[in-house]
């Protein structure tokens, strides 16, 4: 079954286009010439019976067209039941008769079923006035009624309220037996037919809304409001089956009159002699709004409400040509602006939006006021385009032919202007927009100005505040009293070198006193100068790595070390005896005996003296660490003599790998905690302390060398 | 043809008297003067009406005539040659129509002469026509003498003045000349010419009130 029914859409397919090539072509060359002498017979009914004939009648007058749509619906339907009582092969000759059948057919079909409808029980009862009061009537009615139907009739009751039920149900009453007889009637009679009932029910609204004692009281302007409402109401209920019906060929002329539309995209305002300037902005704009409400009547329902769409639309036409040539705006202006809106708008179902207007619509209403002019105009402006011819633009034939078969395309000066337009738009924003900021900026300076102006005046009186202040009560500066305060303060790179004095003197008062009182503290100058030492050798242990050819470097500096390890041990035995004895003796040394400086090693745990020479120095080591350094070495250096007091040269290589490998593993064990911080300060101390050894060192030396031979002549 | 009376017209039925409306069709070749002749009639001297505002292509004006108001409903046309074709749609229905020439361009007469034909073949029978020579403040260049124009007014049966959207000479005269000799109580339902005017004159029936009041 589906395959003989597509190939059939096929060829139905086929036939479309060549509908629309054949209507184009009546279109363009049937098209009457616009001639000054139109001839009677061109006017009058074809039948010939003195009426006058009209072109969507096929030139009949309305009577005669009814006669022979009446007959030529005959004659179709004979040939439908000759052709459903013929052969199948009979069928396929009709296939082949294209799409125009196909669309009869459909028509047919449609027929049958709406008689076959109508034979329905709701559908078949008469409407007869007295039968519509009754529920079961208004059910079936609801379901023809489209939901905007239904809200205007909730409408209707709650605005004409204050009319009192009688009138209201009157109104319904005559309103849905008009819609019963229209729905009866669809689809069985031709739709001018629908139009002529139509209108007829109109009238008879009018003389009963004017005669009809019911109405006497109600005004003459609600009387117009009533009648109005009726047709709003009917023809919304009824509008699904009266706007473009089945049964006429609507929707053809809607397309044929969309793709015209569509073949004259070329034809410009400057063609239609039309002062619309397209390149304007508000022009533009007027113009989308006029299509606007041109493409608007498409969605309204209401004949009354479609009229109102185009009147809209032509007021805005009017303001374009007002705003485009300043002056009041005659039908020479007008109408080629319409054609040219309804060009650019082309709306959709046009035709058929027209066709119901004019059918269902009250005729005074199109034959007179503003709402009937516009239309007039909007027919006249579909008309002209419908007919438009290479003459009616004022062009050669030849040029318009190009134009039409697309061989010529102009650059569409609206298509053009639109970007134009735009572009002009933007740049009207943009200028606007910087026309606002300049005066924000202008205002902003004005401000900035007032602000500084203000903050002047501000500094001015302050600073005059001040002056009369000072003034009236004048600072006298007084000389400052504090100058040995200033004095006493020791500047930080100074301290440690006025210390350092201070030591050096006391040093030097020590001396002084060493050799005047002959004190037991006679050892501390030799604790000095080891502690001396023990800084060379720590200040590269601790600031470099504790490398071992420094340290050879360094004994090589200091030969002392020698000595030290060969006279510690001797020393050792004797310090333990008497401190005394050599303190005594250290007065009378001769410098030879330097080398010697060994006893100082043992005594410096034991003796009171050392840790009184340890706090002399104090100033000099600001952290107690070194400190700590010289009380651990000692004894190391003691247990190294130890070890060694017996065979010298190895001992000393020994004690000298002994005594490095201790010091560098004191001070890897001990030190590390501190050393980042001790580095600073060891370096500054460095720089002190070796400044400062030089002079102590030599009187250490010297006490130590008086110190030694001492000792060393005890020892002897 | 289908004249609307009646007071339950409009709201500015207030007066006592008939109201009688009717379309008027103004004819005739592009700048002839045709929108400032209706111009001058609708903001001129009589009092102005509302709806007139909005453009000079459709205006209304009423005017007083003995005991009747008379509201003109006055339907401009594009005048240009290639909208000639579509004009039968402006008088279709119209009571009046004014075809209006220019005295100083010999071509319009002949125009105003072709619609003049058009309109007494197509047009309701009864159709009041009037002539109009305007722009008679030009005379000095007058082109089309005023005895030939009267002749053809009176041989065709046409109204015929010389009129001046510019001096407003005469043109409340023609206005309310065609007022004064348009029917305003006989029920016309005549030689139908579209079957829409019928049907309206059917319906009209009811309220119309007899009398002939304005001869």
């Amino acid at each position: 079954m589906t395959l003989p029914l597509s190939g059939r859409i096929f060829i139905a397919n086929d036939n479309i286009c060549l509908i629309f090539k054949r209507s184009y072509k009546y279109i363009m060359y049937a098209t009457k010439q616009p001639s000054l002498r139109i001839n009677q017979a061109d006017l009058q009914c074809k039948e010939g019976c003195g009426f006058y004939g009209n072109a969507d009648w096929d030139g009949y007058c309305s009577k005669c067209y009814r006669n022979h749509m009446e007959q030529a619906r005959r004659k179709k339907l004979k040939q439908a039941a000759n052709a459903q009582s013929g052969h199948q092969g009979e069928s396929s000759k009709s296939q082949v008769s294209g799409f125009t059948k196909f669309e009869e057919k459909k028509r047919q079909q449609t027929d049958k079923k709406t008689k076959y409808f109508k034979s329905l029980p709701v559908f078949k009862k008469t409407s007869s006035a007295k039968d519509i009061g009754k529920p079961e009537k208004y059910a079936g009615l609801r379901q023809s009624n489209d939901p905007d139907a239904d809200k205007l009739k909730t409408e209707f009751l709650s605005k004409y309220k204050y009319l009192g039920d009688e009138i209201r149900r009157d109104f319904l009453r005559f309103s849905d037996s008009f819609i019963r007889q229209i729905l009866e009637d669809t689809n069985v009679k031709p739709v001018d037919e629908l139009a002529e009932i139509a209108q007829k029910r109109y009238n008879v609204y009018n003389t009963r809304i004017n005669s009809y004692h019911l109405y006497q009281q109600v005004s003459a302007e609600v009387r117009a409001e009533l009648e109005d409402f009726l047709e709003k109401y009917t023809m919304t209920a009824l509008y699904t089956s009266l706007f473009c019906p089945s049964s006429t060929n609507d929707e053809d002329k809607d397309l044929s009159i969309q793709d015209r539309i569509r073949k004259l995209t070329w034809v410009n305002a400057h063609h239609l002699d039309c002062c619309i300037s397209e390149t304007s902005l508000e022009v533009r704009d007027l113009v989308y709004t006029a299509i606007n409400d041109l493409l608007g009547m498409d969605s309204v329902k209401a004949p009354q409400e479609k009229l109102q769409c185009v009147v809209k639309c032509c007021r805005s036409v009017v303001e374009v040509l007002q705003h485009c040539q300043g002056g009041p705006v005659s039908a020479d202006e007008f109408l080629p602006a319409l054609i040219f809106v309804v060009l650019k708008a082309n709306p959709a179902r046009l035709k058929s939006n027209i066709l119901y207007v004019t059918r269902f619509c009250k005729e005074s209403r199109l034959m007179q006021g503003e709402a009937g002019y516009y239309f007039t105009n909007l027919c006249c402006a579909v008309s002209f385009i419908e007919n438009l011819t290479a003459e009616s633009l004022n062009m050669p034939e030849q040029e318009f032919q190009s134009y039409m078969s697309g061989e010529m395309t102009t650059v569409s000066a609206w298509d053009s202007a639109l970007v134009a337009c735009e572009g002009m738009h933007q740049l009207c924003e943009h200028l606007s927009l910087l026309n606002n900021l300049n005066e924000r900026n202008i205002s902003i300076q004005e401000e900035k100005n007032k602000l500084m102006e203000e903050m002047n005046a501000l500094k001015e009186d302050i600073k005059r505040k001040v002056s009369s202040v000072l003034e009236s009560t004048p600072l006298v500066i007084k000389p400052r009293k504090s100058i040995s305060v200033t004095d006493e303060k020791p500047s930080g790179g100074s301290l440690l070198s006025n210390i350092a004095i201070a030591t050096h003197n006391s040093e030097n008062i020590d001396k002084t006193k060493l050799t005047l009182d002959l004190t037991p503290c006679i050892k501390f100058p030799c604790i000095i100068e080891d502690n001396i030492e023990e800084d060379n050798v720590l200040k590269p242990s601790l600031s470099a790595d504790l490398l071992s050819p420094f340290e050879q470097s360094f004994e090589g500096t200091t030969p002392d070390d020698n000595s030290i390890l060969g006279l510690s041990k001797v020393n050792y035995d004797i310090d333990l005896s008497d401190l005394s004895a050599e303190n005594s003796m250290a007065e009378a040394l001769t410098p030879e005996k330097r080398f010697s400086p060994t006893p100082s090693y043992t005594p410096d745990p034991f003796s009171p003296v050392g840790t009184t020479c340890t706090i002399t120095q104090q100033p000099l080591i600001p952290s107690s660490v070194p400190l700590q350094m010289t009380v651990q070495k000692e004894p190391q250096q003691i247990k190294d003599d130890f070890v060694a007091p017996f065979l010298e040269d190895l001992t000393r290589e020994t004690a000298e790998e002994t005594l490095l490998d201790k010091i560098e593993a004191t001070p890897t064990i001990n030190l590390p905690p501190p050393i980042n911080p001790i580095k600073t300060e060891y370096s500054g101390f460095s720089k002190q302390g070796w400044k400062i050894p030089s002079i102590p060192c030599n009187t250490g030396d010297y006490s130590s060398l008086s110190s030694q031979p001492g000792t060393s002549k005890q020892d002897e | 043809m289908a004249n609307r009376t009646g007071t339950a017209q409009r709201p500015n039925g207030q007066t006592q008297g008939k109201i009688c409306q009717f379309k008027l069709v103004l004819l005739g070749e592009s700048a002839v003067g045709k929108s400032s002749l209706v111009l001058r009639f609708v903001k001129g001297q009589f009092h102005e009406y509302q709806e007139s505002t909005i453009g000079a292509a459709f205006l209304t004006q009423t005017i007083c005539l003995d005991d009747t108001t008379v509201k003109f409903e006055i339907w401009d046309t594009a005048g240009q040659e290639r909208y000639h074709s579509l004009a039968p749609m402006y008088y279709r229905g119209a009571q009046a129509a004014i075809v209006v020439y220019d005295i100083t361009n010999q071509d319009t007469f002949g125009r105003a002469k072709t619609w003049v034909k058009e309109l007494q073949r197509q047009a309701s029978p009864t159709i009041v026509i009037a002539l109009a020579g305007n722009k008679q403040d030009l005379a000095n260049k007058r082109m089309v003498e005023y005895e030939e124009a009267q002749t053809y007014a009176d041989e065709n049966g046409l109204l015929f003045m010389e009129t001046s959207a510019k001096t407003a000479m005469n043109v409340n005269d023609i206005f309310l000349a065609i007022a004064k000799k348009l029917p305003k109580n006989e029920q016309n339902t005549g030689q139908a010419g579209n079957a829409q005017g019928r049907r309206l004159t059917e319906g009209d029936t009811g309220p119309r009130a007899a009398g002939n009041c304005c001869k």
